[in-house]
């Protein structure tokens, strides 16, 4: 299970440092057992063993910091163990002395063995991806490809209920249900619980790993209010047994079932059907959101007319298949990172860079590609062998999330990496403002992103109300109307001109002088020319004179003879 | 009379024998269509063949030039009859030496007498021919192209007089070769008449003109016909088009494409498919899901799909789709017995004017059919058969492969595939289902019922021991319990009737009851000390109380006895009761409540 987990997806490091945590916290609330030690030391050596056949995670489980709390749970789990066998054959004064000192010597010995790999260079320091799960500012700042995405936003209140609806306020009451009758699994589904909710506070996507604890407490809240609620005949002898024997505190349940028998059961169908009603509304809501927000397809996009008919654009796929067969087999794409899974997949065709983001300095080379002109632009992409360039452009349909909107990302991401030739600042208005019509900076009007993403756009009326050359993403004419490619040309682009495809020419064979070709005055060189003529034939100025004779050869001959 | 001048013809044929060939048959005139306004070249040559030579002619020769023979998609010759009813004829290819090209042997249907006249219409296609030049396009450009022809009729036989009509796509014509003075009208051009031509003569005729109707071709198309018995045929065609028209040349632009009419004119934005009018669930997808841009309209003779590609098709380009959809297999299927027939098309319609590269046909015949024979209308290569496995199939079912490149319109026909079929057979897949049902609950059945276990739990043994044990007592007392509430009834029975004997029978069968189940329980109880249970302390104690319960039975039973008797007073005996039925009430709760604990 674990070890496919780590295959799929890198949120496994959330596993690999729960699980220590609950074993740490069981060990803290003395409810560690052999089964526990049992089951965490398999774990760990069969999880760890097994996550390092995958390629991508190889020997990070031993190298990386994120990986060490595991490791450490794992040593201190079986110092504990040994000193456990240690108790049972000593006196109680031996072992109180020597327990407090163990402890004490094993914690400091493995806090510095820690540090010390960790100066050393052994353990790699916590990558920038955790540093942001703890200071939410912190990717803003240093790594902003990792800020550059949705996903990685910390998540609005909205979004929270938007995805949970009534559980957000269940999902507390079933922690503390949890939380009142503890046990060694409980502590886990606790730990899971809080360390969860923080991690969803801070990234939206983390909300994923969120889910399932929310599911399972509240269902545990709405169970036991409706196993209070919902009993219609007051509880009589038998169950009182029954709970005896279940629950240790036996008098303190009599109590609240005497308490219990006080309500009146109008109070209790009462709130039987509020609480019914809410799950139903849950129900609806999840439906609709699950059918609105979670079905369509990113990659198909839908609109309705006033008359209920679905209109599909299928812009993606279009341009994508068109890449699949009309493009050679080898070619390369340039394109933002965002669309490079979709290409590897739909169109099949090599890109520069993909949703794996690993290699940042490559997605700061596209970024800087697309943020600087055409002939700088056109250096990069010989460099990178760039065949064609596709990027998205959503002004025609008013698609919000096209590369114009994520422009100042791939600036910003490009910035990191190329401080000197590419700055946010240029590509703001004066008042620091981004936008695309006439008020917009001059490095942006001519930088490649926005040629391509406006290329005969200026000629373009969309209806008779706005002007031609009007985006509807961001409601402005466009300030650059006569785009010219020089080294680009349009190889496709899709229906509603989501999908915009560019050919990288050839560099021309002998390039074209933009200016007239200097001319020389011939007079002068005429005049020389017969000068020339009448003292020899053929003159060529600065040439060393050598002269001929037999005298040279004969001086020669001498010496060697000397 | 007719004789006569029959002779008289022979003769003159015999003397002016320079211009009749070996067989003595003359194009006495032929009228030649060339139709070049799709990007096919359909030459149809209707012939007034004549039978100069002295003998019977039974068959007559039709030939192809070497330079378009290798186009060729399709031949067809019929003879026009005079009640308007064409009769076609079978060709078969031979060779004439001496002579470059194709030739094909057509034989009459009745052999032609000398002197005798047959009107005979040749149809011929061929694919490719016309090329696109220049050969790469802009957007903005128009399609032009070159056909190279010749300007007679290349036949064997001389040619009295001829006439050619070429028919073009469009008004613009850059040149043509102008033997004889043609005459051009709006979009045709008409050569000749040409007298007295020899046999096999050749006039290169080339026409420059522009054509933008859809140059499409299927590089290759892929037919798979899978034939259920249990009421379906499912027929997909995976499919390859190519604009093979001028290259585009330069940048497409999307802009131009949809503001300007004229713009990119050659290129192919849709088409029609034309399927079975039984069709259902047709399906037009590729590689990467449902293509989004198509429409499907039902006629009543037909289904028409409106296929538009993901992208408008421009010289040059490729896509690749497959289509596919279920047809009942009661209008193609016709069986007698065990022998059946398949009745399909081997190939179906795409487009208008399609020509198919490379066509492969796979047919899919249910798993046991046998002796499978099929005939083809035309030629075609069979390869291998295959074997094809679906869901449940255990020995393979038989694909008839077949493979035919170059074809166009006229080759939608049909093919007739027999085989045979044991009908028993179709049980086979139900039944297949139900045996692996069935070994399923039975090993189920065998591993509840079994014990597999290789080693004994003595624990889990006494456990259960015990558990039977304490069920066993917890019958017995709940039938010692009933004993006592039938005696309450004896009682008040008793008390109504005053009937004594019936009192002490119903006393004397709940003593001789009571004693055995009593027995029964210390037996019990002894054995479940043997397993050495705590619970045999319970029972004890159970039995103890039950002691006591039976005792105030007893009483009561007296005590009835006494009121009968007349002894006690009703008050009192209500009274004792009363208190009788407390303590009982009580016993039965802690005996009960110590049940519940076992």
């Amino acid at each position: 299970m674990f070890v496919f987990q780590v295959s799929a997806w890198g949120g496994y490091v959330f596993i690999i440092n729960l699980i220590p945590l609950h074993v740490f916290v069981l060990l803290l609330m003395r409810r560690f057992s052999k089964r526990v030690y049992i089951a965490y030391s398999t774990f760990y050596v069969i999880g760890l063993i097994l996550s390092m056949q995958i390629p991508f995670v190889g020997f990070q489980p031993i190298r990386t910091s994120e990986h060490m709390a595991a490791a450490g749970v794992f040593v201190l789990v079986q110092l504990y163990s040994f000193l456990q066998y240690l108790r049972e054959r000593l006196t109680r004064q031996e072992r109180q002395t020597l327990f407090s000192v163990a402890v004490c010597a094993a914690a400091l010995l493995l806090f510095v063995c820690v540090v010390y790999l960790s100066c050393t260079g052994w353990i790699a320091p916590w990558s920038g991806r955790f540093y942001s799960l703890w200071d939410t500012g912190y990717a803003k700042v240093h790594i902003p490809i990792i800020a550059s995405v949705s996903e990685h936003q910390p998540t609005t209140w909205v979004s929270f209920f938007f995805d949970l609806h009534i559980l957000v306020c269940t999902f507390p009451a079933g922690l503390w249900f949890c939380i009142r009758n503890i046990s060694d699994e409980r502590v886990f589904v606790v730990l899971y619980a809080v360390s969860a909710v923080y991690f969803a506070g801070v990234m939206v996507r983390l909300m994923l790993t969120l889910t399932p604890v929310v599911c399972v407490l509240s269902a545990v809240a709405f169970s036991s209010v409706f196993e209070r609620y919902l009993s219609d005949d007051p509880p009589a002898e038998d169950d009182r047994r029954n709970s005896g024997s279940l629950y240790e505190k036996a008098g303190k349940v009599r109590k609240q079932v005497l308490c219990e028998e006080g309500l009146g059961s109008n109070i209790k169908s009462l709130v039987s059907v509020l609480l019914l009603l809410l799950l139903l509304m849950f129900t609806v809501h999840c439906t609709w959101v699950t059918s609105n927000a979670y079905s369509s397809p990113s990659v198909v996009l839908a609109s309705y007319n006033h008359d209920g008919s679905r209109n599909i654009l299928d812009d993606f796929r279009e341009a994508y298949y068109w890449l699949r067969l009309n493009t050679g087999q080898h070619t390369r794409i340039m394109s933002w990172w965002d669309y490079g899974y979709q290409i590897a997949g739909m169109a099949n065709r090599t890109t520069l860079v993909d949703n794996n983001t690993w290699n940042n300095s490559h997605i700061a080379l596209v970024g800087k590609a697309m943020a600087s002109n055409e002939s700088v632009a056109y250096d990069i992409m010989r460099l990178l062998d760039v065949d064609y360039v596709l990027i998205v452009f959503g002004g025609v349909i008013g698609y919000a999330g096209d590369d114009i909107n994520k422009f100042l990302w791939m600036v910003r991401i490009a910035e990191g990496e190329h401080p000197r030739d590419v700055r946010e600042s240029d590509f703001l208005s004066p008042q620091g403002e981004f936008r695309v019509d006439k008020a917009a900076s001059p490095a942006l009007l001519d930088c490649l992103m926005y040629k391509m993403s406006y290329y005969r756009f200026g000629e373009m009326q969309l209806d008779f109300r706005t002007p031609p050359g009007f985006d509807r993403t961001r409601n402005a004419e466009i300030g650059n109307k006569d785009v010219r490619l020089k080294h680009l040309e349009e190889a496709f682009s899709s229906e509603h001109w989501l999908v915009r495809i560019y050919r990288v020419k050839d560099p021309e064979n002998r390039p074209r002088l933009e200016r007239k070709p200097r001319v020389t005055s011939t007079a002068n060189k005429h005049k020389h020319k017969r000068k020339a003529t009448r003292r020899r034939r053929g003159f060529i100025k600065n040439k060393l004179v050598l002269k001929k004779g037999r005298r040279l050869n004969r001086k020669q001959r001498r010496t060697g003879l000397n | 009379m007719w004789s006569a001048g029959a002779v008289s013809f022979v003769l003159i044929a015999c003397f002016s024998c320079a211009s009749v060939s070996a067989d003595g048959l003359v194009n006495e005139d032929v009228k030649r269509t060339v139709d070049l306004s799709t990007h096919l070249a359909k030459i149809t040559a209707e012939i007034q063949l004549a039978n100069h030579g002295s003998s019977r002619a039974h068959s007559f020769t039709l030939a192809l030039e070497a330079e378009l023979a290798p186009h060729l998609a399709f031949i067809g010759a019929s003879v026009k009859g005079e009640e308007e009813e064409d009769e076609s004829l079978e060709l078969k290819e031979k060779t004439i030496h001496g002579q470059s090209g194709k030739f094909f042997e057509a034989q009459l249907p009745s052999s032609l007498a000398p002197g005798a006249k047959l009107r005979v219409k040749v149809e011929t296609v061929f694919s490719h021919v016309l090329k696109p030049f220049p050969t790469q396009i802009t957007q903005a450009e128009r399609q032009l192209v070159v056909f190279q022809g010749n300007h007679y009729l290349y036949s064997p036989y001389p040619t009295r007089s001829q006439t050619t009509r070429v028919r073009l796509a469009s008004k613009t014509v850059e040149s043509y070769t102008k033997l004889g003075n043609p005459s051009k009208s709006d979009e045709a051009i008409e050569y000749g008449p040409f007298k007295d031509v020899p046999p096999f003569s050749q006039d290169a005729m080339k026409i420059h003109y522009e054509n933008n109707t859809p140059f499409l071709t299927i590089s290759s198309i892929t037919r798979t016909i899978e034939v259920s018995h249990w009421g379906n045929i499912a027929v997909e065609e995976t499919i390859d088009l190519r604009h093979t028209g001028a290259y585009l040349k330069g940048p497409f632009s999307r802009y131009d494409y949809q503001r300007q009419s004229d713009s990119g004119i050659s290129s192919v934005k849709s088409f029609k498919t034309i399927l079975p009018a039984s069709a259902q669930d047709v399906y037009y997808r590729d590689e990467i899901g449902n293509i989004s841009t198509s429409h499907l309209q039902v006629l009543d003779d037909s289904v028409e799909v409106e296929i538009r590609p993901r992208f408008p098709l421009f010289g040059g380009w490729k896509t690749h789709y497959y289509i596919g959809y279920n047809l009942p297999s009661y209008e193609y299927l016709y069986n007698l017995g065990d022998q059946y027939a398949l009745k399909m098309r081997l190939v179906d319609h795409v487009y208008d004017d399609q020509v198919i590269d490379q066509l492969t046909v796979k047919l899919i015949l249910p798993e046991g059919a046998r002796n499978i024979h099929m005939d083809t209308p035309y030629p075609i290569t069979r390869s291998q058969d295959e074997l094809h496995y679906t869901y449940l199939d255990t020995f393979g079912r038989p694909v008839l492969v077949a493979t035919k490149n170059n074809l166009v319109e006229q080759h939608i026909q049909d093919v007739v595939v027999h085989y045979n079929f044991n009908k028993i057979l179709m049980l086979q897949e139900p039944l297949l289902v139900v045996g692996a049902f069935y070994i399923l609950f039975f090993t189920v059945i065998i591993y509840v019922r079994l014990d597999f276990s290789i080693t004994k739990d003595p624990a889990a043994e006494v456990r259960m021991k015990v558990a039977s044990i304490t069920e066993q007592v917890l019958t017995l007392v709940n039938k010692r319990l009933g004993l006592y509430r039938h005696m309450d009834e004896v009682v008040n029975r008793y008390k109504q009737s005053r009937d004594t004997g019936a009192l002490n029978s119903g006393r004397k069968t709940l003593e001789a009851e009571h004693r055995t189940l009593t027995s029964d329980i210390t037996a019990l109880q002894a054995r479940l000390k043997a397993e050495g249970s705590d619970l045999a302390e319970k029972v004890g104690e159970i039995q103890k109380l039950d002691g006591q319960l039976k005792d105030l039975v007893c009483r009561s039973c007296q005590e009835a006895e006494r009121l009968v008797a007349g002894k006690v007073k009703k008050d009192a005996y209500i009274d004792s009761d009363k208190n009788l039925a407390g303590k009982r009430q009580e016993l039965v709760s802690r005996i009960d409540s110590l049940l519940d604990a076992l």
